[in-house]
């Protein structure tokens, strides 16, 4: 029994003690705020740039802004996110004091590239007849996008969205370069607090598992539910 | 109602429509025949500006629709198209396809839109699928479906794009019916198909293009009974 008594003495120090779980409970806040600030954030951001991809002069060239997206895709993938955190907090925004703000805007940026891939593979998928049927009845571009093509789209897309909206909850565990105390920072300094590296770091593993668990079974039912119309 | 002027269409080296002339006039029922690659369904898509001509004009109503400038949407909603692959919005119910662009583009509310779709429904016999989505529809539904979206818009011109071609044999049936009603009702209509049997009894008028223009037109009986080019003997011989 000695074990026992060892291993609920470690969890109380690392959890209990001096109410020590609020600390990785605001952890998980400041976690869970970036990555669903950023994915919001991102979401949008991809929409749109998955459009400038997309569109093409008359000729079938791309545009000025299909370019533009290229640009912005091509420096976002080829740079590591701990590296643009940094530049955003040190130099572009070194004037923000709010670490945040500049965490949701810098993996709003980062998960845009990202989803405009995503998106634009959804908008593909999506039959060049429903275009041509929306436009045939008068529908303008954006009324044809907004009501036939995008819902269908973002169907297309959910499965691989909802993939990177996993990563981007686990990937804002570099949060800490920039001085927040997020989920896995808390545990970091508890490591080094209690001299017990097991307690803090399995415990804040099995809580980003159980929230990503939740958010999975979520996702399959809202598919499920989007799939309502695939009734054959 | 539509004047066709020395129309092309190229496809990058393919020179697919070579200086189309025709004249549609209200009322009439125009059935399309022709080889694969003739350039027929490309003709019936230039119309509507689905395809963007190369270059020649085309009138519709005294408008000139093929100048950029004119706004094309407003175009195109009096001109109702049916496809081959019925492009059922597969997002929406069979009412919501009905309605959506009545009541988007202001033509309608929603309520009327509504009533309107249950009558365009009856009429085909599918008002008990109004809140079916198409998955669930089988391809002659669809197609009748199609037909009454693009009937919900009141067209002027029905443009139909091989309708029943991507249909099993028994299913092609109720769709030409539904077509031979539309036609007695006054539409005008311009019909891509494969079907002689309709070509003969509801067109006012038969077009044979080959190679992107059209070799002969004449009224069915004659246009069937005394096929004047060759080459429209050969393709007479092979499909009849």
């Amino acid at each position: 029994m000695d074990w026992l008594n060892s291993v609920l003495e470690k969890a109380n120090a690392a959890f209990v003690e001096k109410d020590r779980w609020r600390l990785y409970l605001k952890g998980l806040g400041i976690t869970m705020e970036v990555a669903v600030f950023a994915a919001l954030i991102g979401i949008v951001l991809g929409t749109i740039v998955a459009f400038m991809k997309l569109s093409t002069k008359r000729n079938g060239k791309p545009t000025i802004f299909a370019r533009i997206a290229n640009i912005y895709i091509d420096i976002i993938r080829g740079t590591p996110s701990v590296l643009q955190l940094l530049i955003m907090w040190v130099i572009v925004m070194k004037d923000c004091k709010n670490g945040v703000l500049v965490a949701c805007i810098t993996f709003g940026i980062n998960s845009g590239a990202y989803v405009s891939e995503i998106m634009r593979a959804g908008i593909l998928a999506v039959d060049k007849g429903q275009t041509e049927a929306g436009r045939s009845l008068g529908l303008s571009h954006f009324q044809t996008m907004r009501y036939i093509v995008i819902p269908q789209a973002f169907k297309n897309a959910l499965p691989p969205l909802g993939n990177e909206f996993i990563v981007l909850i686990k990937e804002t565990a570099i949060v800490g370069y920039v001085g927040l105390s997020d989920l896995t920072r808390v545990a970091n300094q508890m490591t080094s607090k209690l001299y017990e590296a097991f307690m803090p770091l399995i415990g804040s593993a099995i809580v980003y598992f159980t929230i990503i668990k939740i958010l999975t079974v979520l996702l399959a039912k809202l598919e499920r539910r989007l799939r309502k119309s695939d009734n054959r | 109602m539509i004047i066709v002027k020395d129309l092309h269409k190229k496809f990058g080296g393919n020179h697919v429509l070579r200086g189309v002339d025709y004249h549609i006039h209200q009322g009439e029922k125009i059935v399309v025949v022709g080889p694969s690659g003739s350039g027929k369904s490309t003709f019936l898509r230039c119309l509507n500006l689905l395809e963007i001509p190369t270059s020649g004009e085309i009138w519709f109503d005294g408008q000139l629709i093929t100048d950029p400038k004119i706004n094309i949407n407003k175009v195109r909603q009096h001109m109702g198209m049916v496809f081959q692959h019925f492009n059922l919005f597969n997002n929406l119910t069979i009412m919501e396809n009905i309605t959506l662009a009545p009541v988007k583009l202001k033509l309608m509310a929603e309520e009327e839109a509504k009533e309107n779709a249950l009558k365009l429904l009856n009429r085909v016999g599918l008002a008990e699928k109004a809140d079916a989505y198409p998955g669930s529809l089988s391809g002659g539904q669809k197609q009748r479906i199609a037909i009454v979206r693009s009937l919900a818009m009141s067209p002027k011109l029905m443009l139909f794009d091989e309708p029943t071609s991507a249909l099993d044999p028994e299913m092609v049936g109720e769709v030409l019916e539904v077509m031979k009603e539309l036609a007695e009702s006054g539409m005008t209509m311009v019909v891509v198909t494969h079907e002689m049997g309709f070509a003969r009894e509801v067109g006012t008028k038969v077009l044979f293009m080959d190679e992107g223009n059209i070799i002969e037109e004449n009224t069915p009986q004659e246009f069937f009974a005394n096929p004047q080019s060759p080459r429209l003997k050969e393709f007479l011989s092979k499909v009849l």
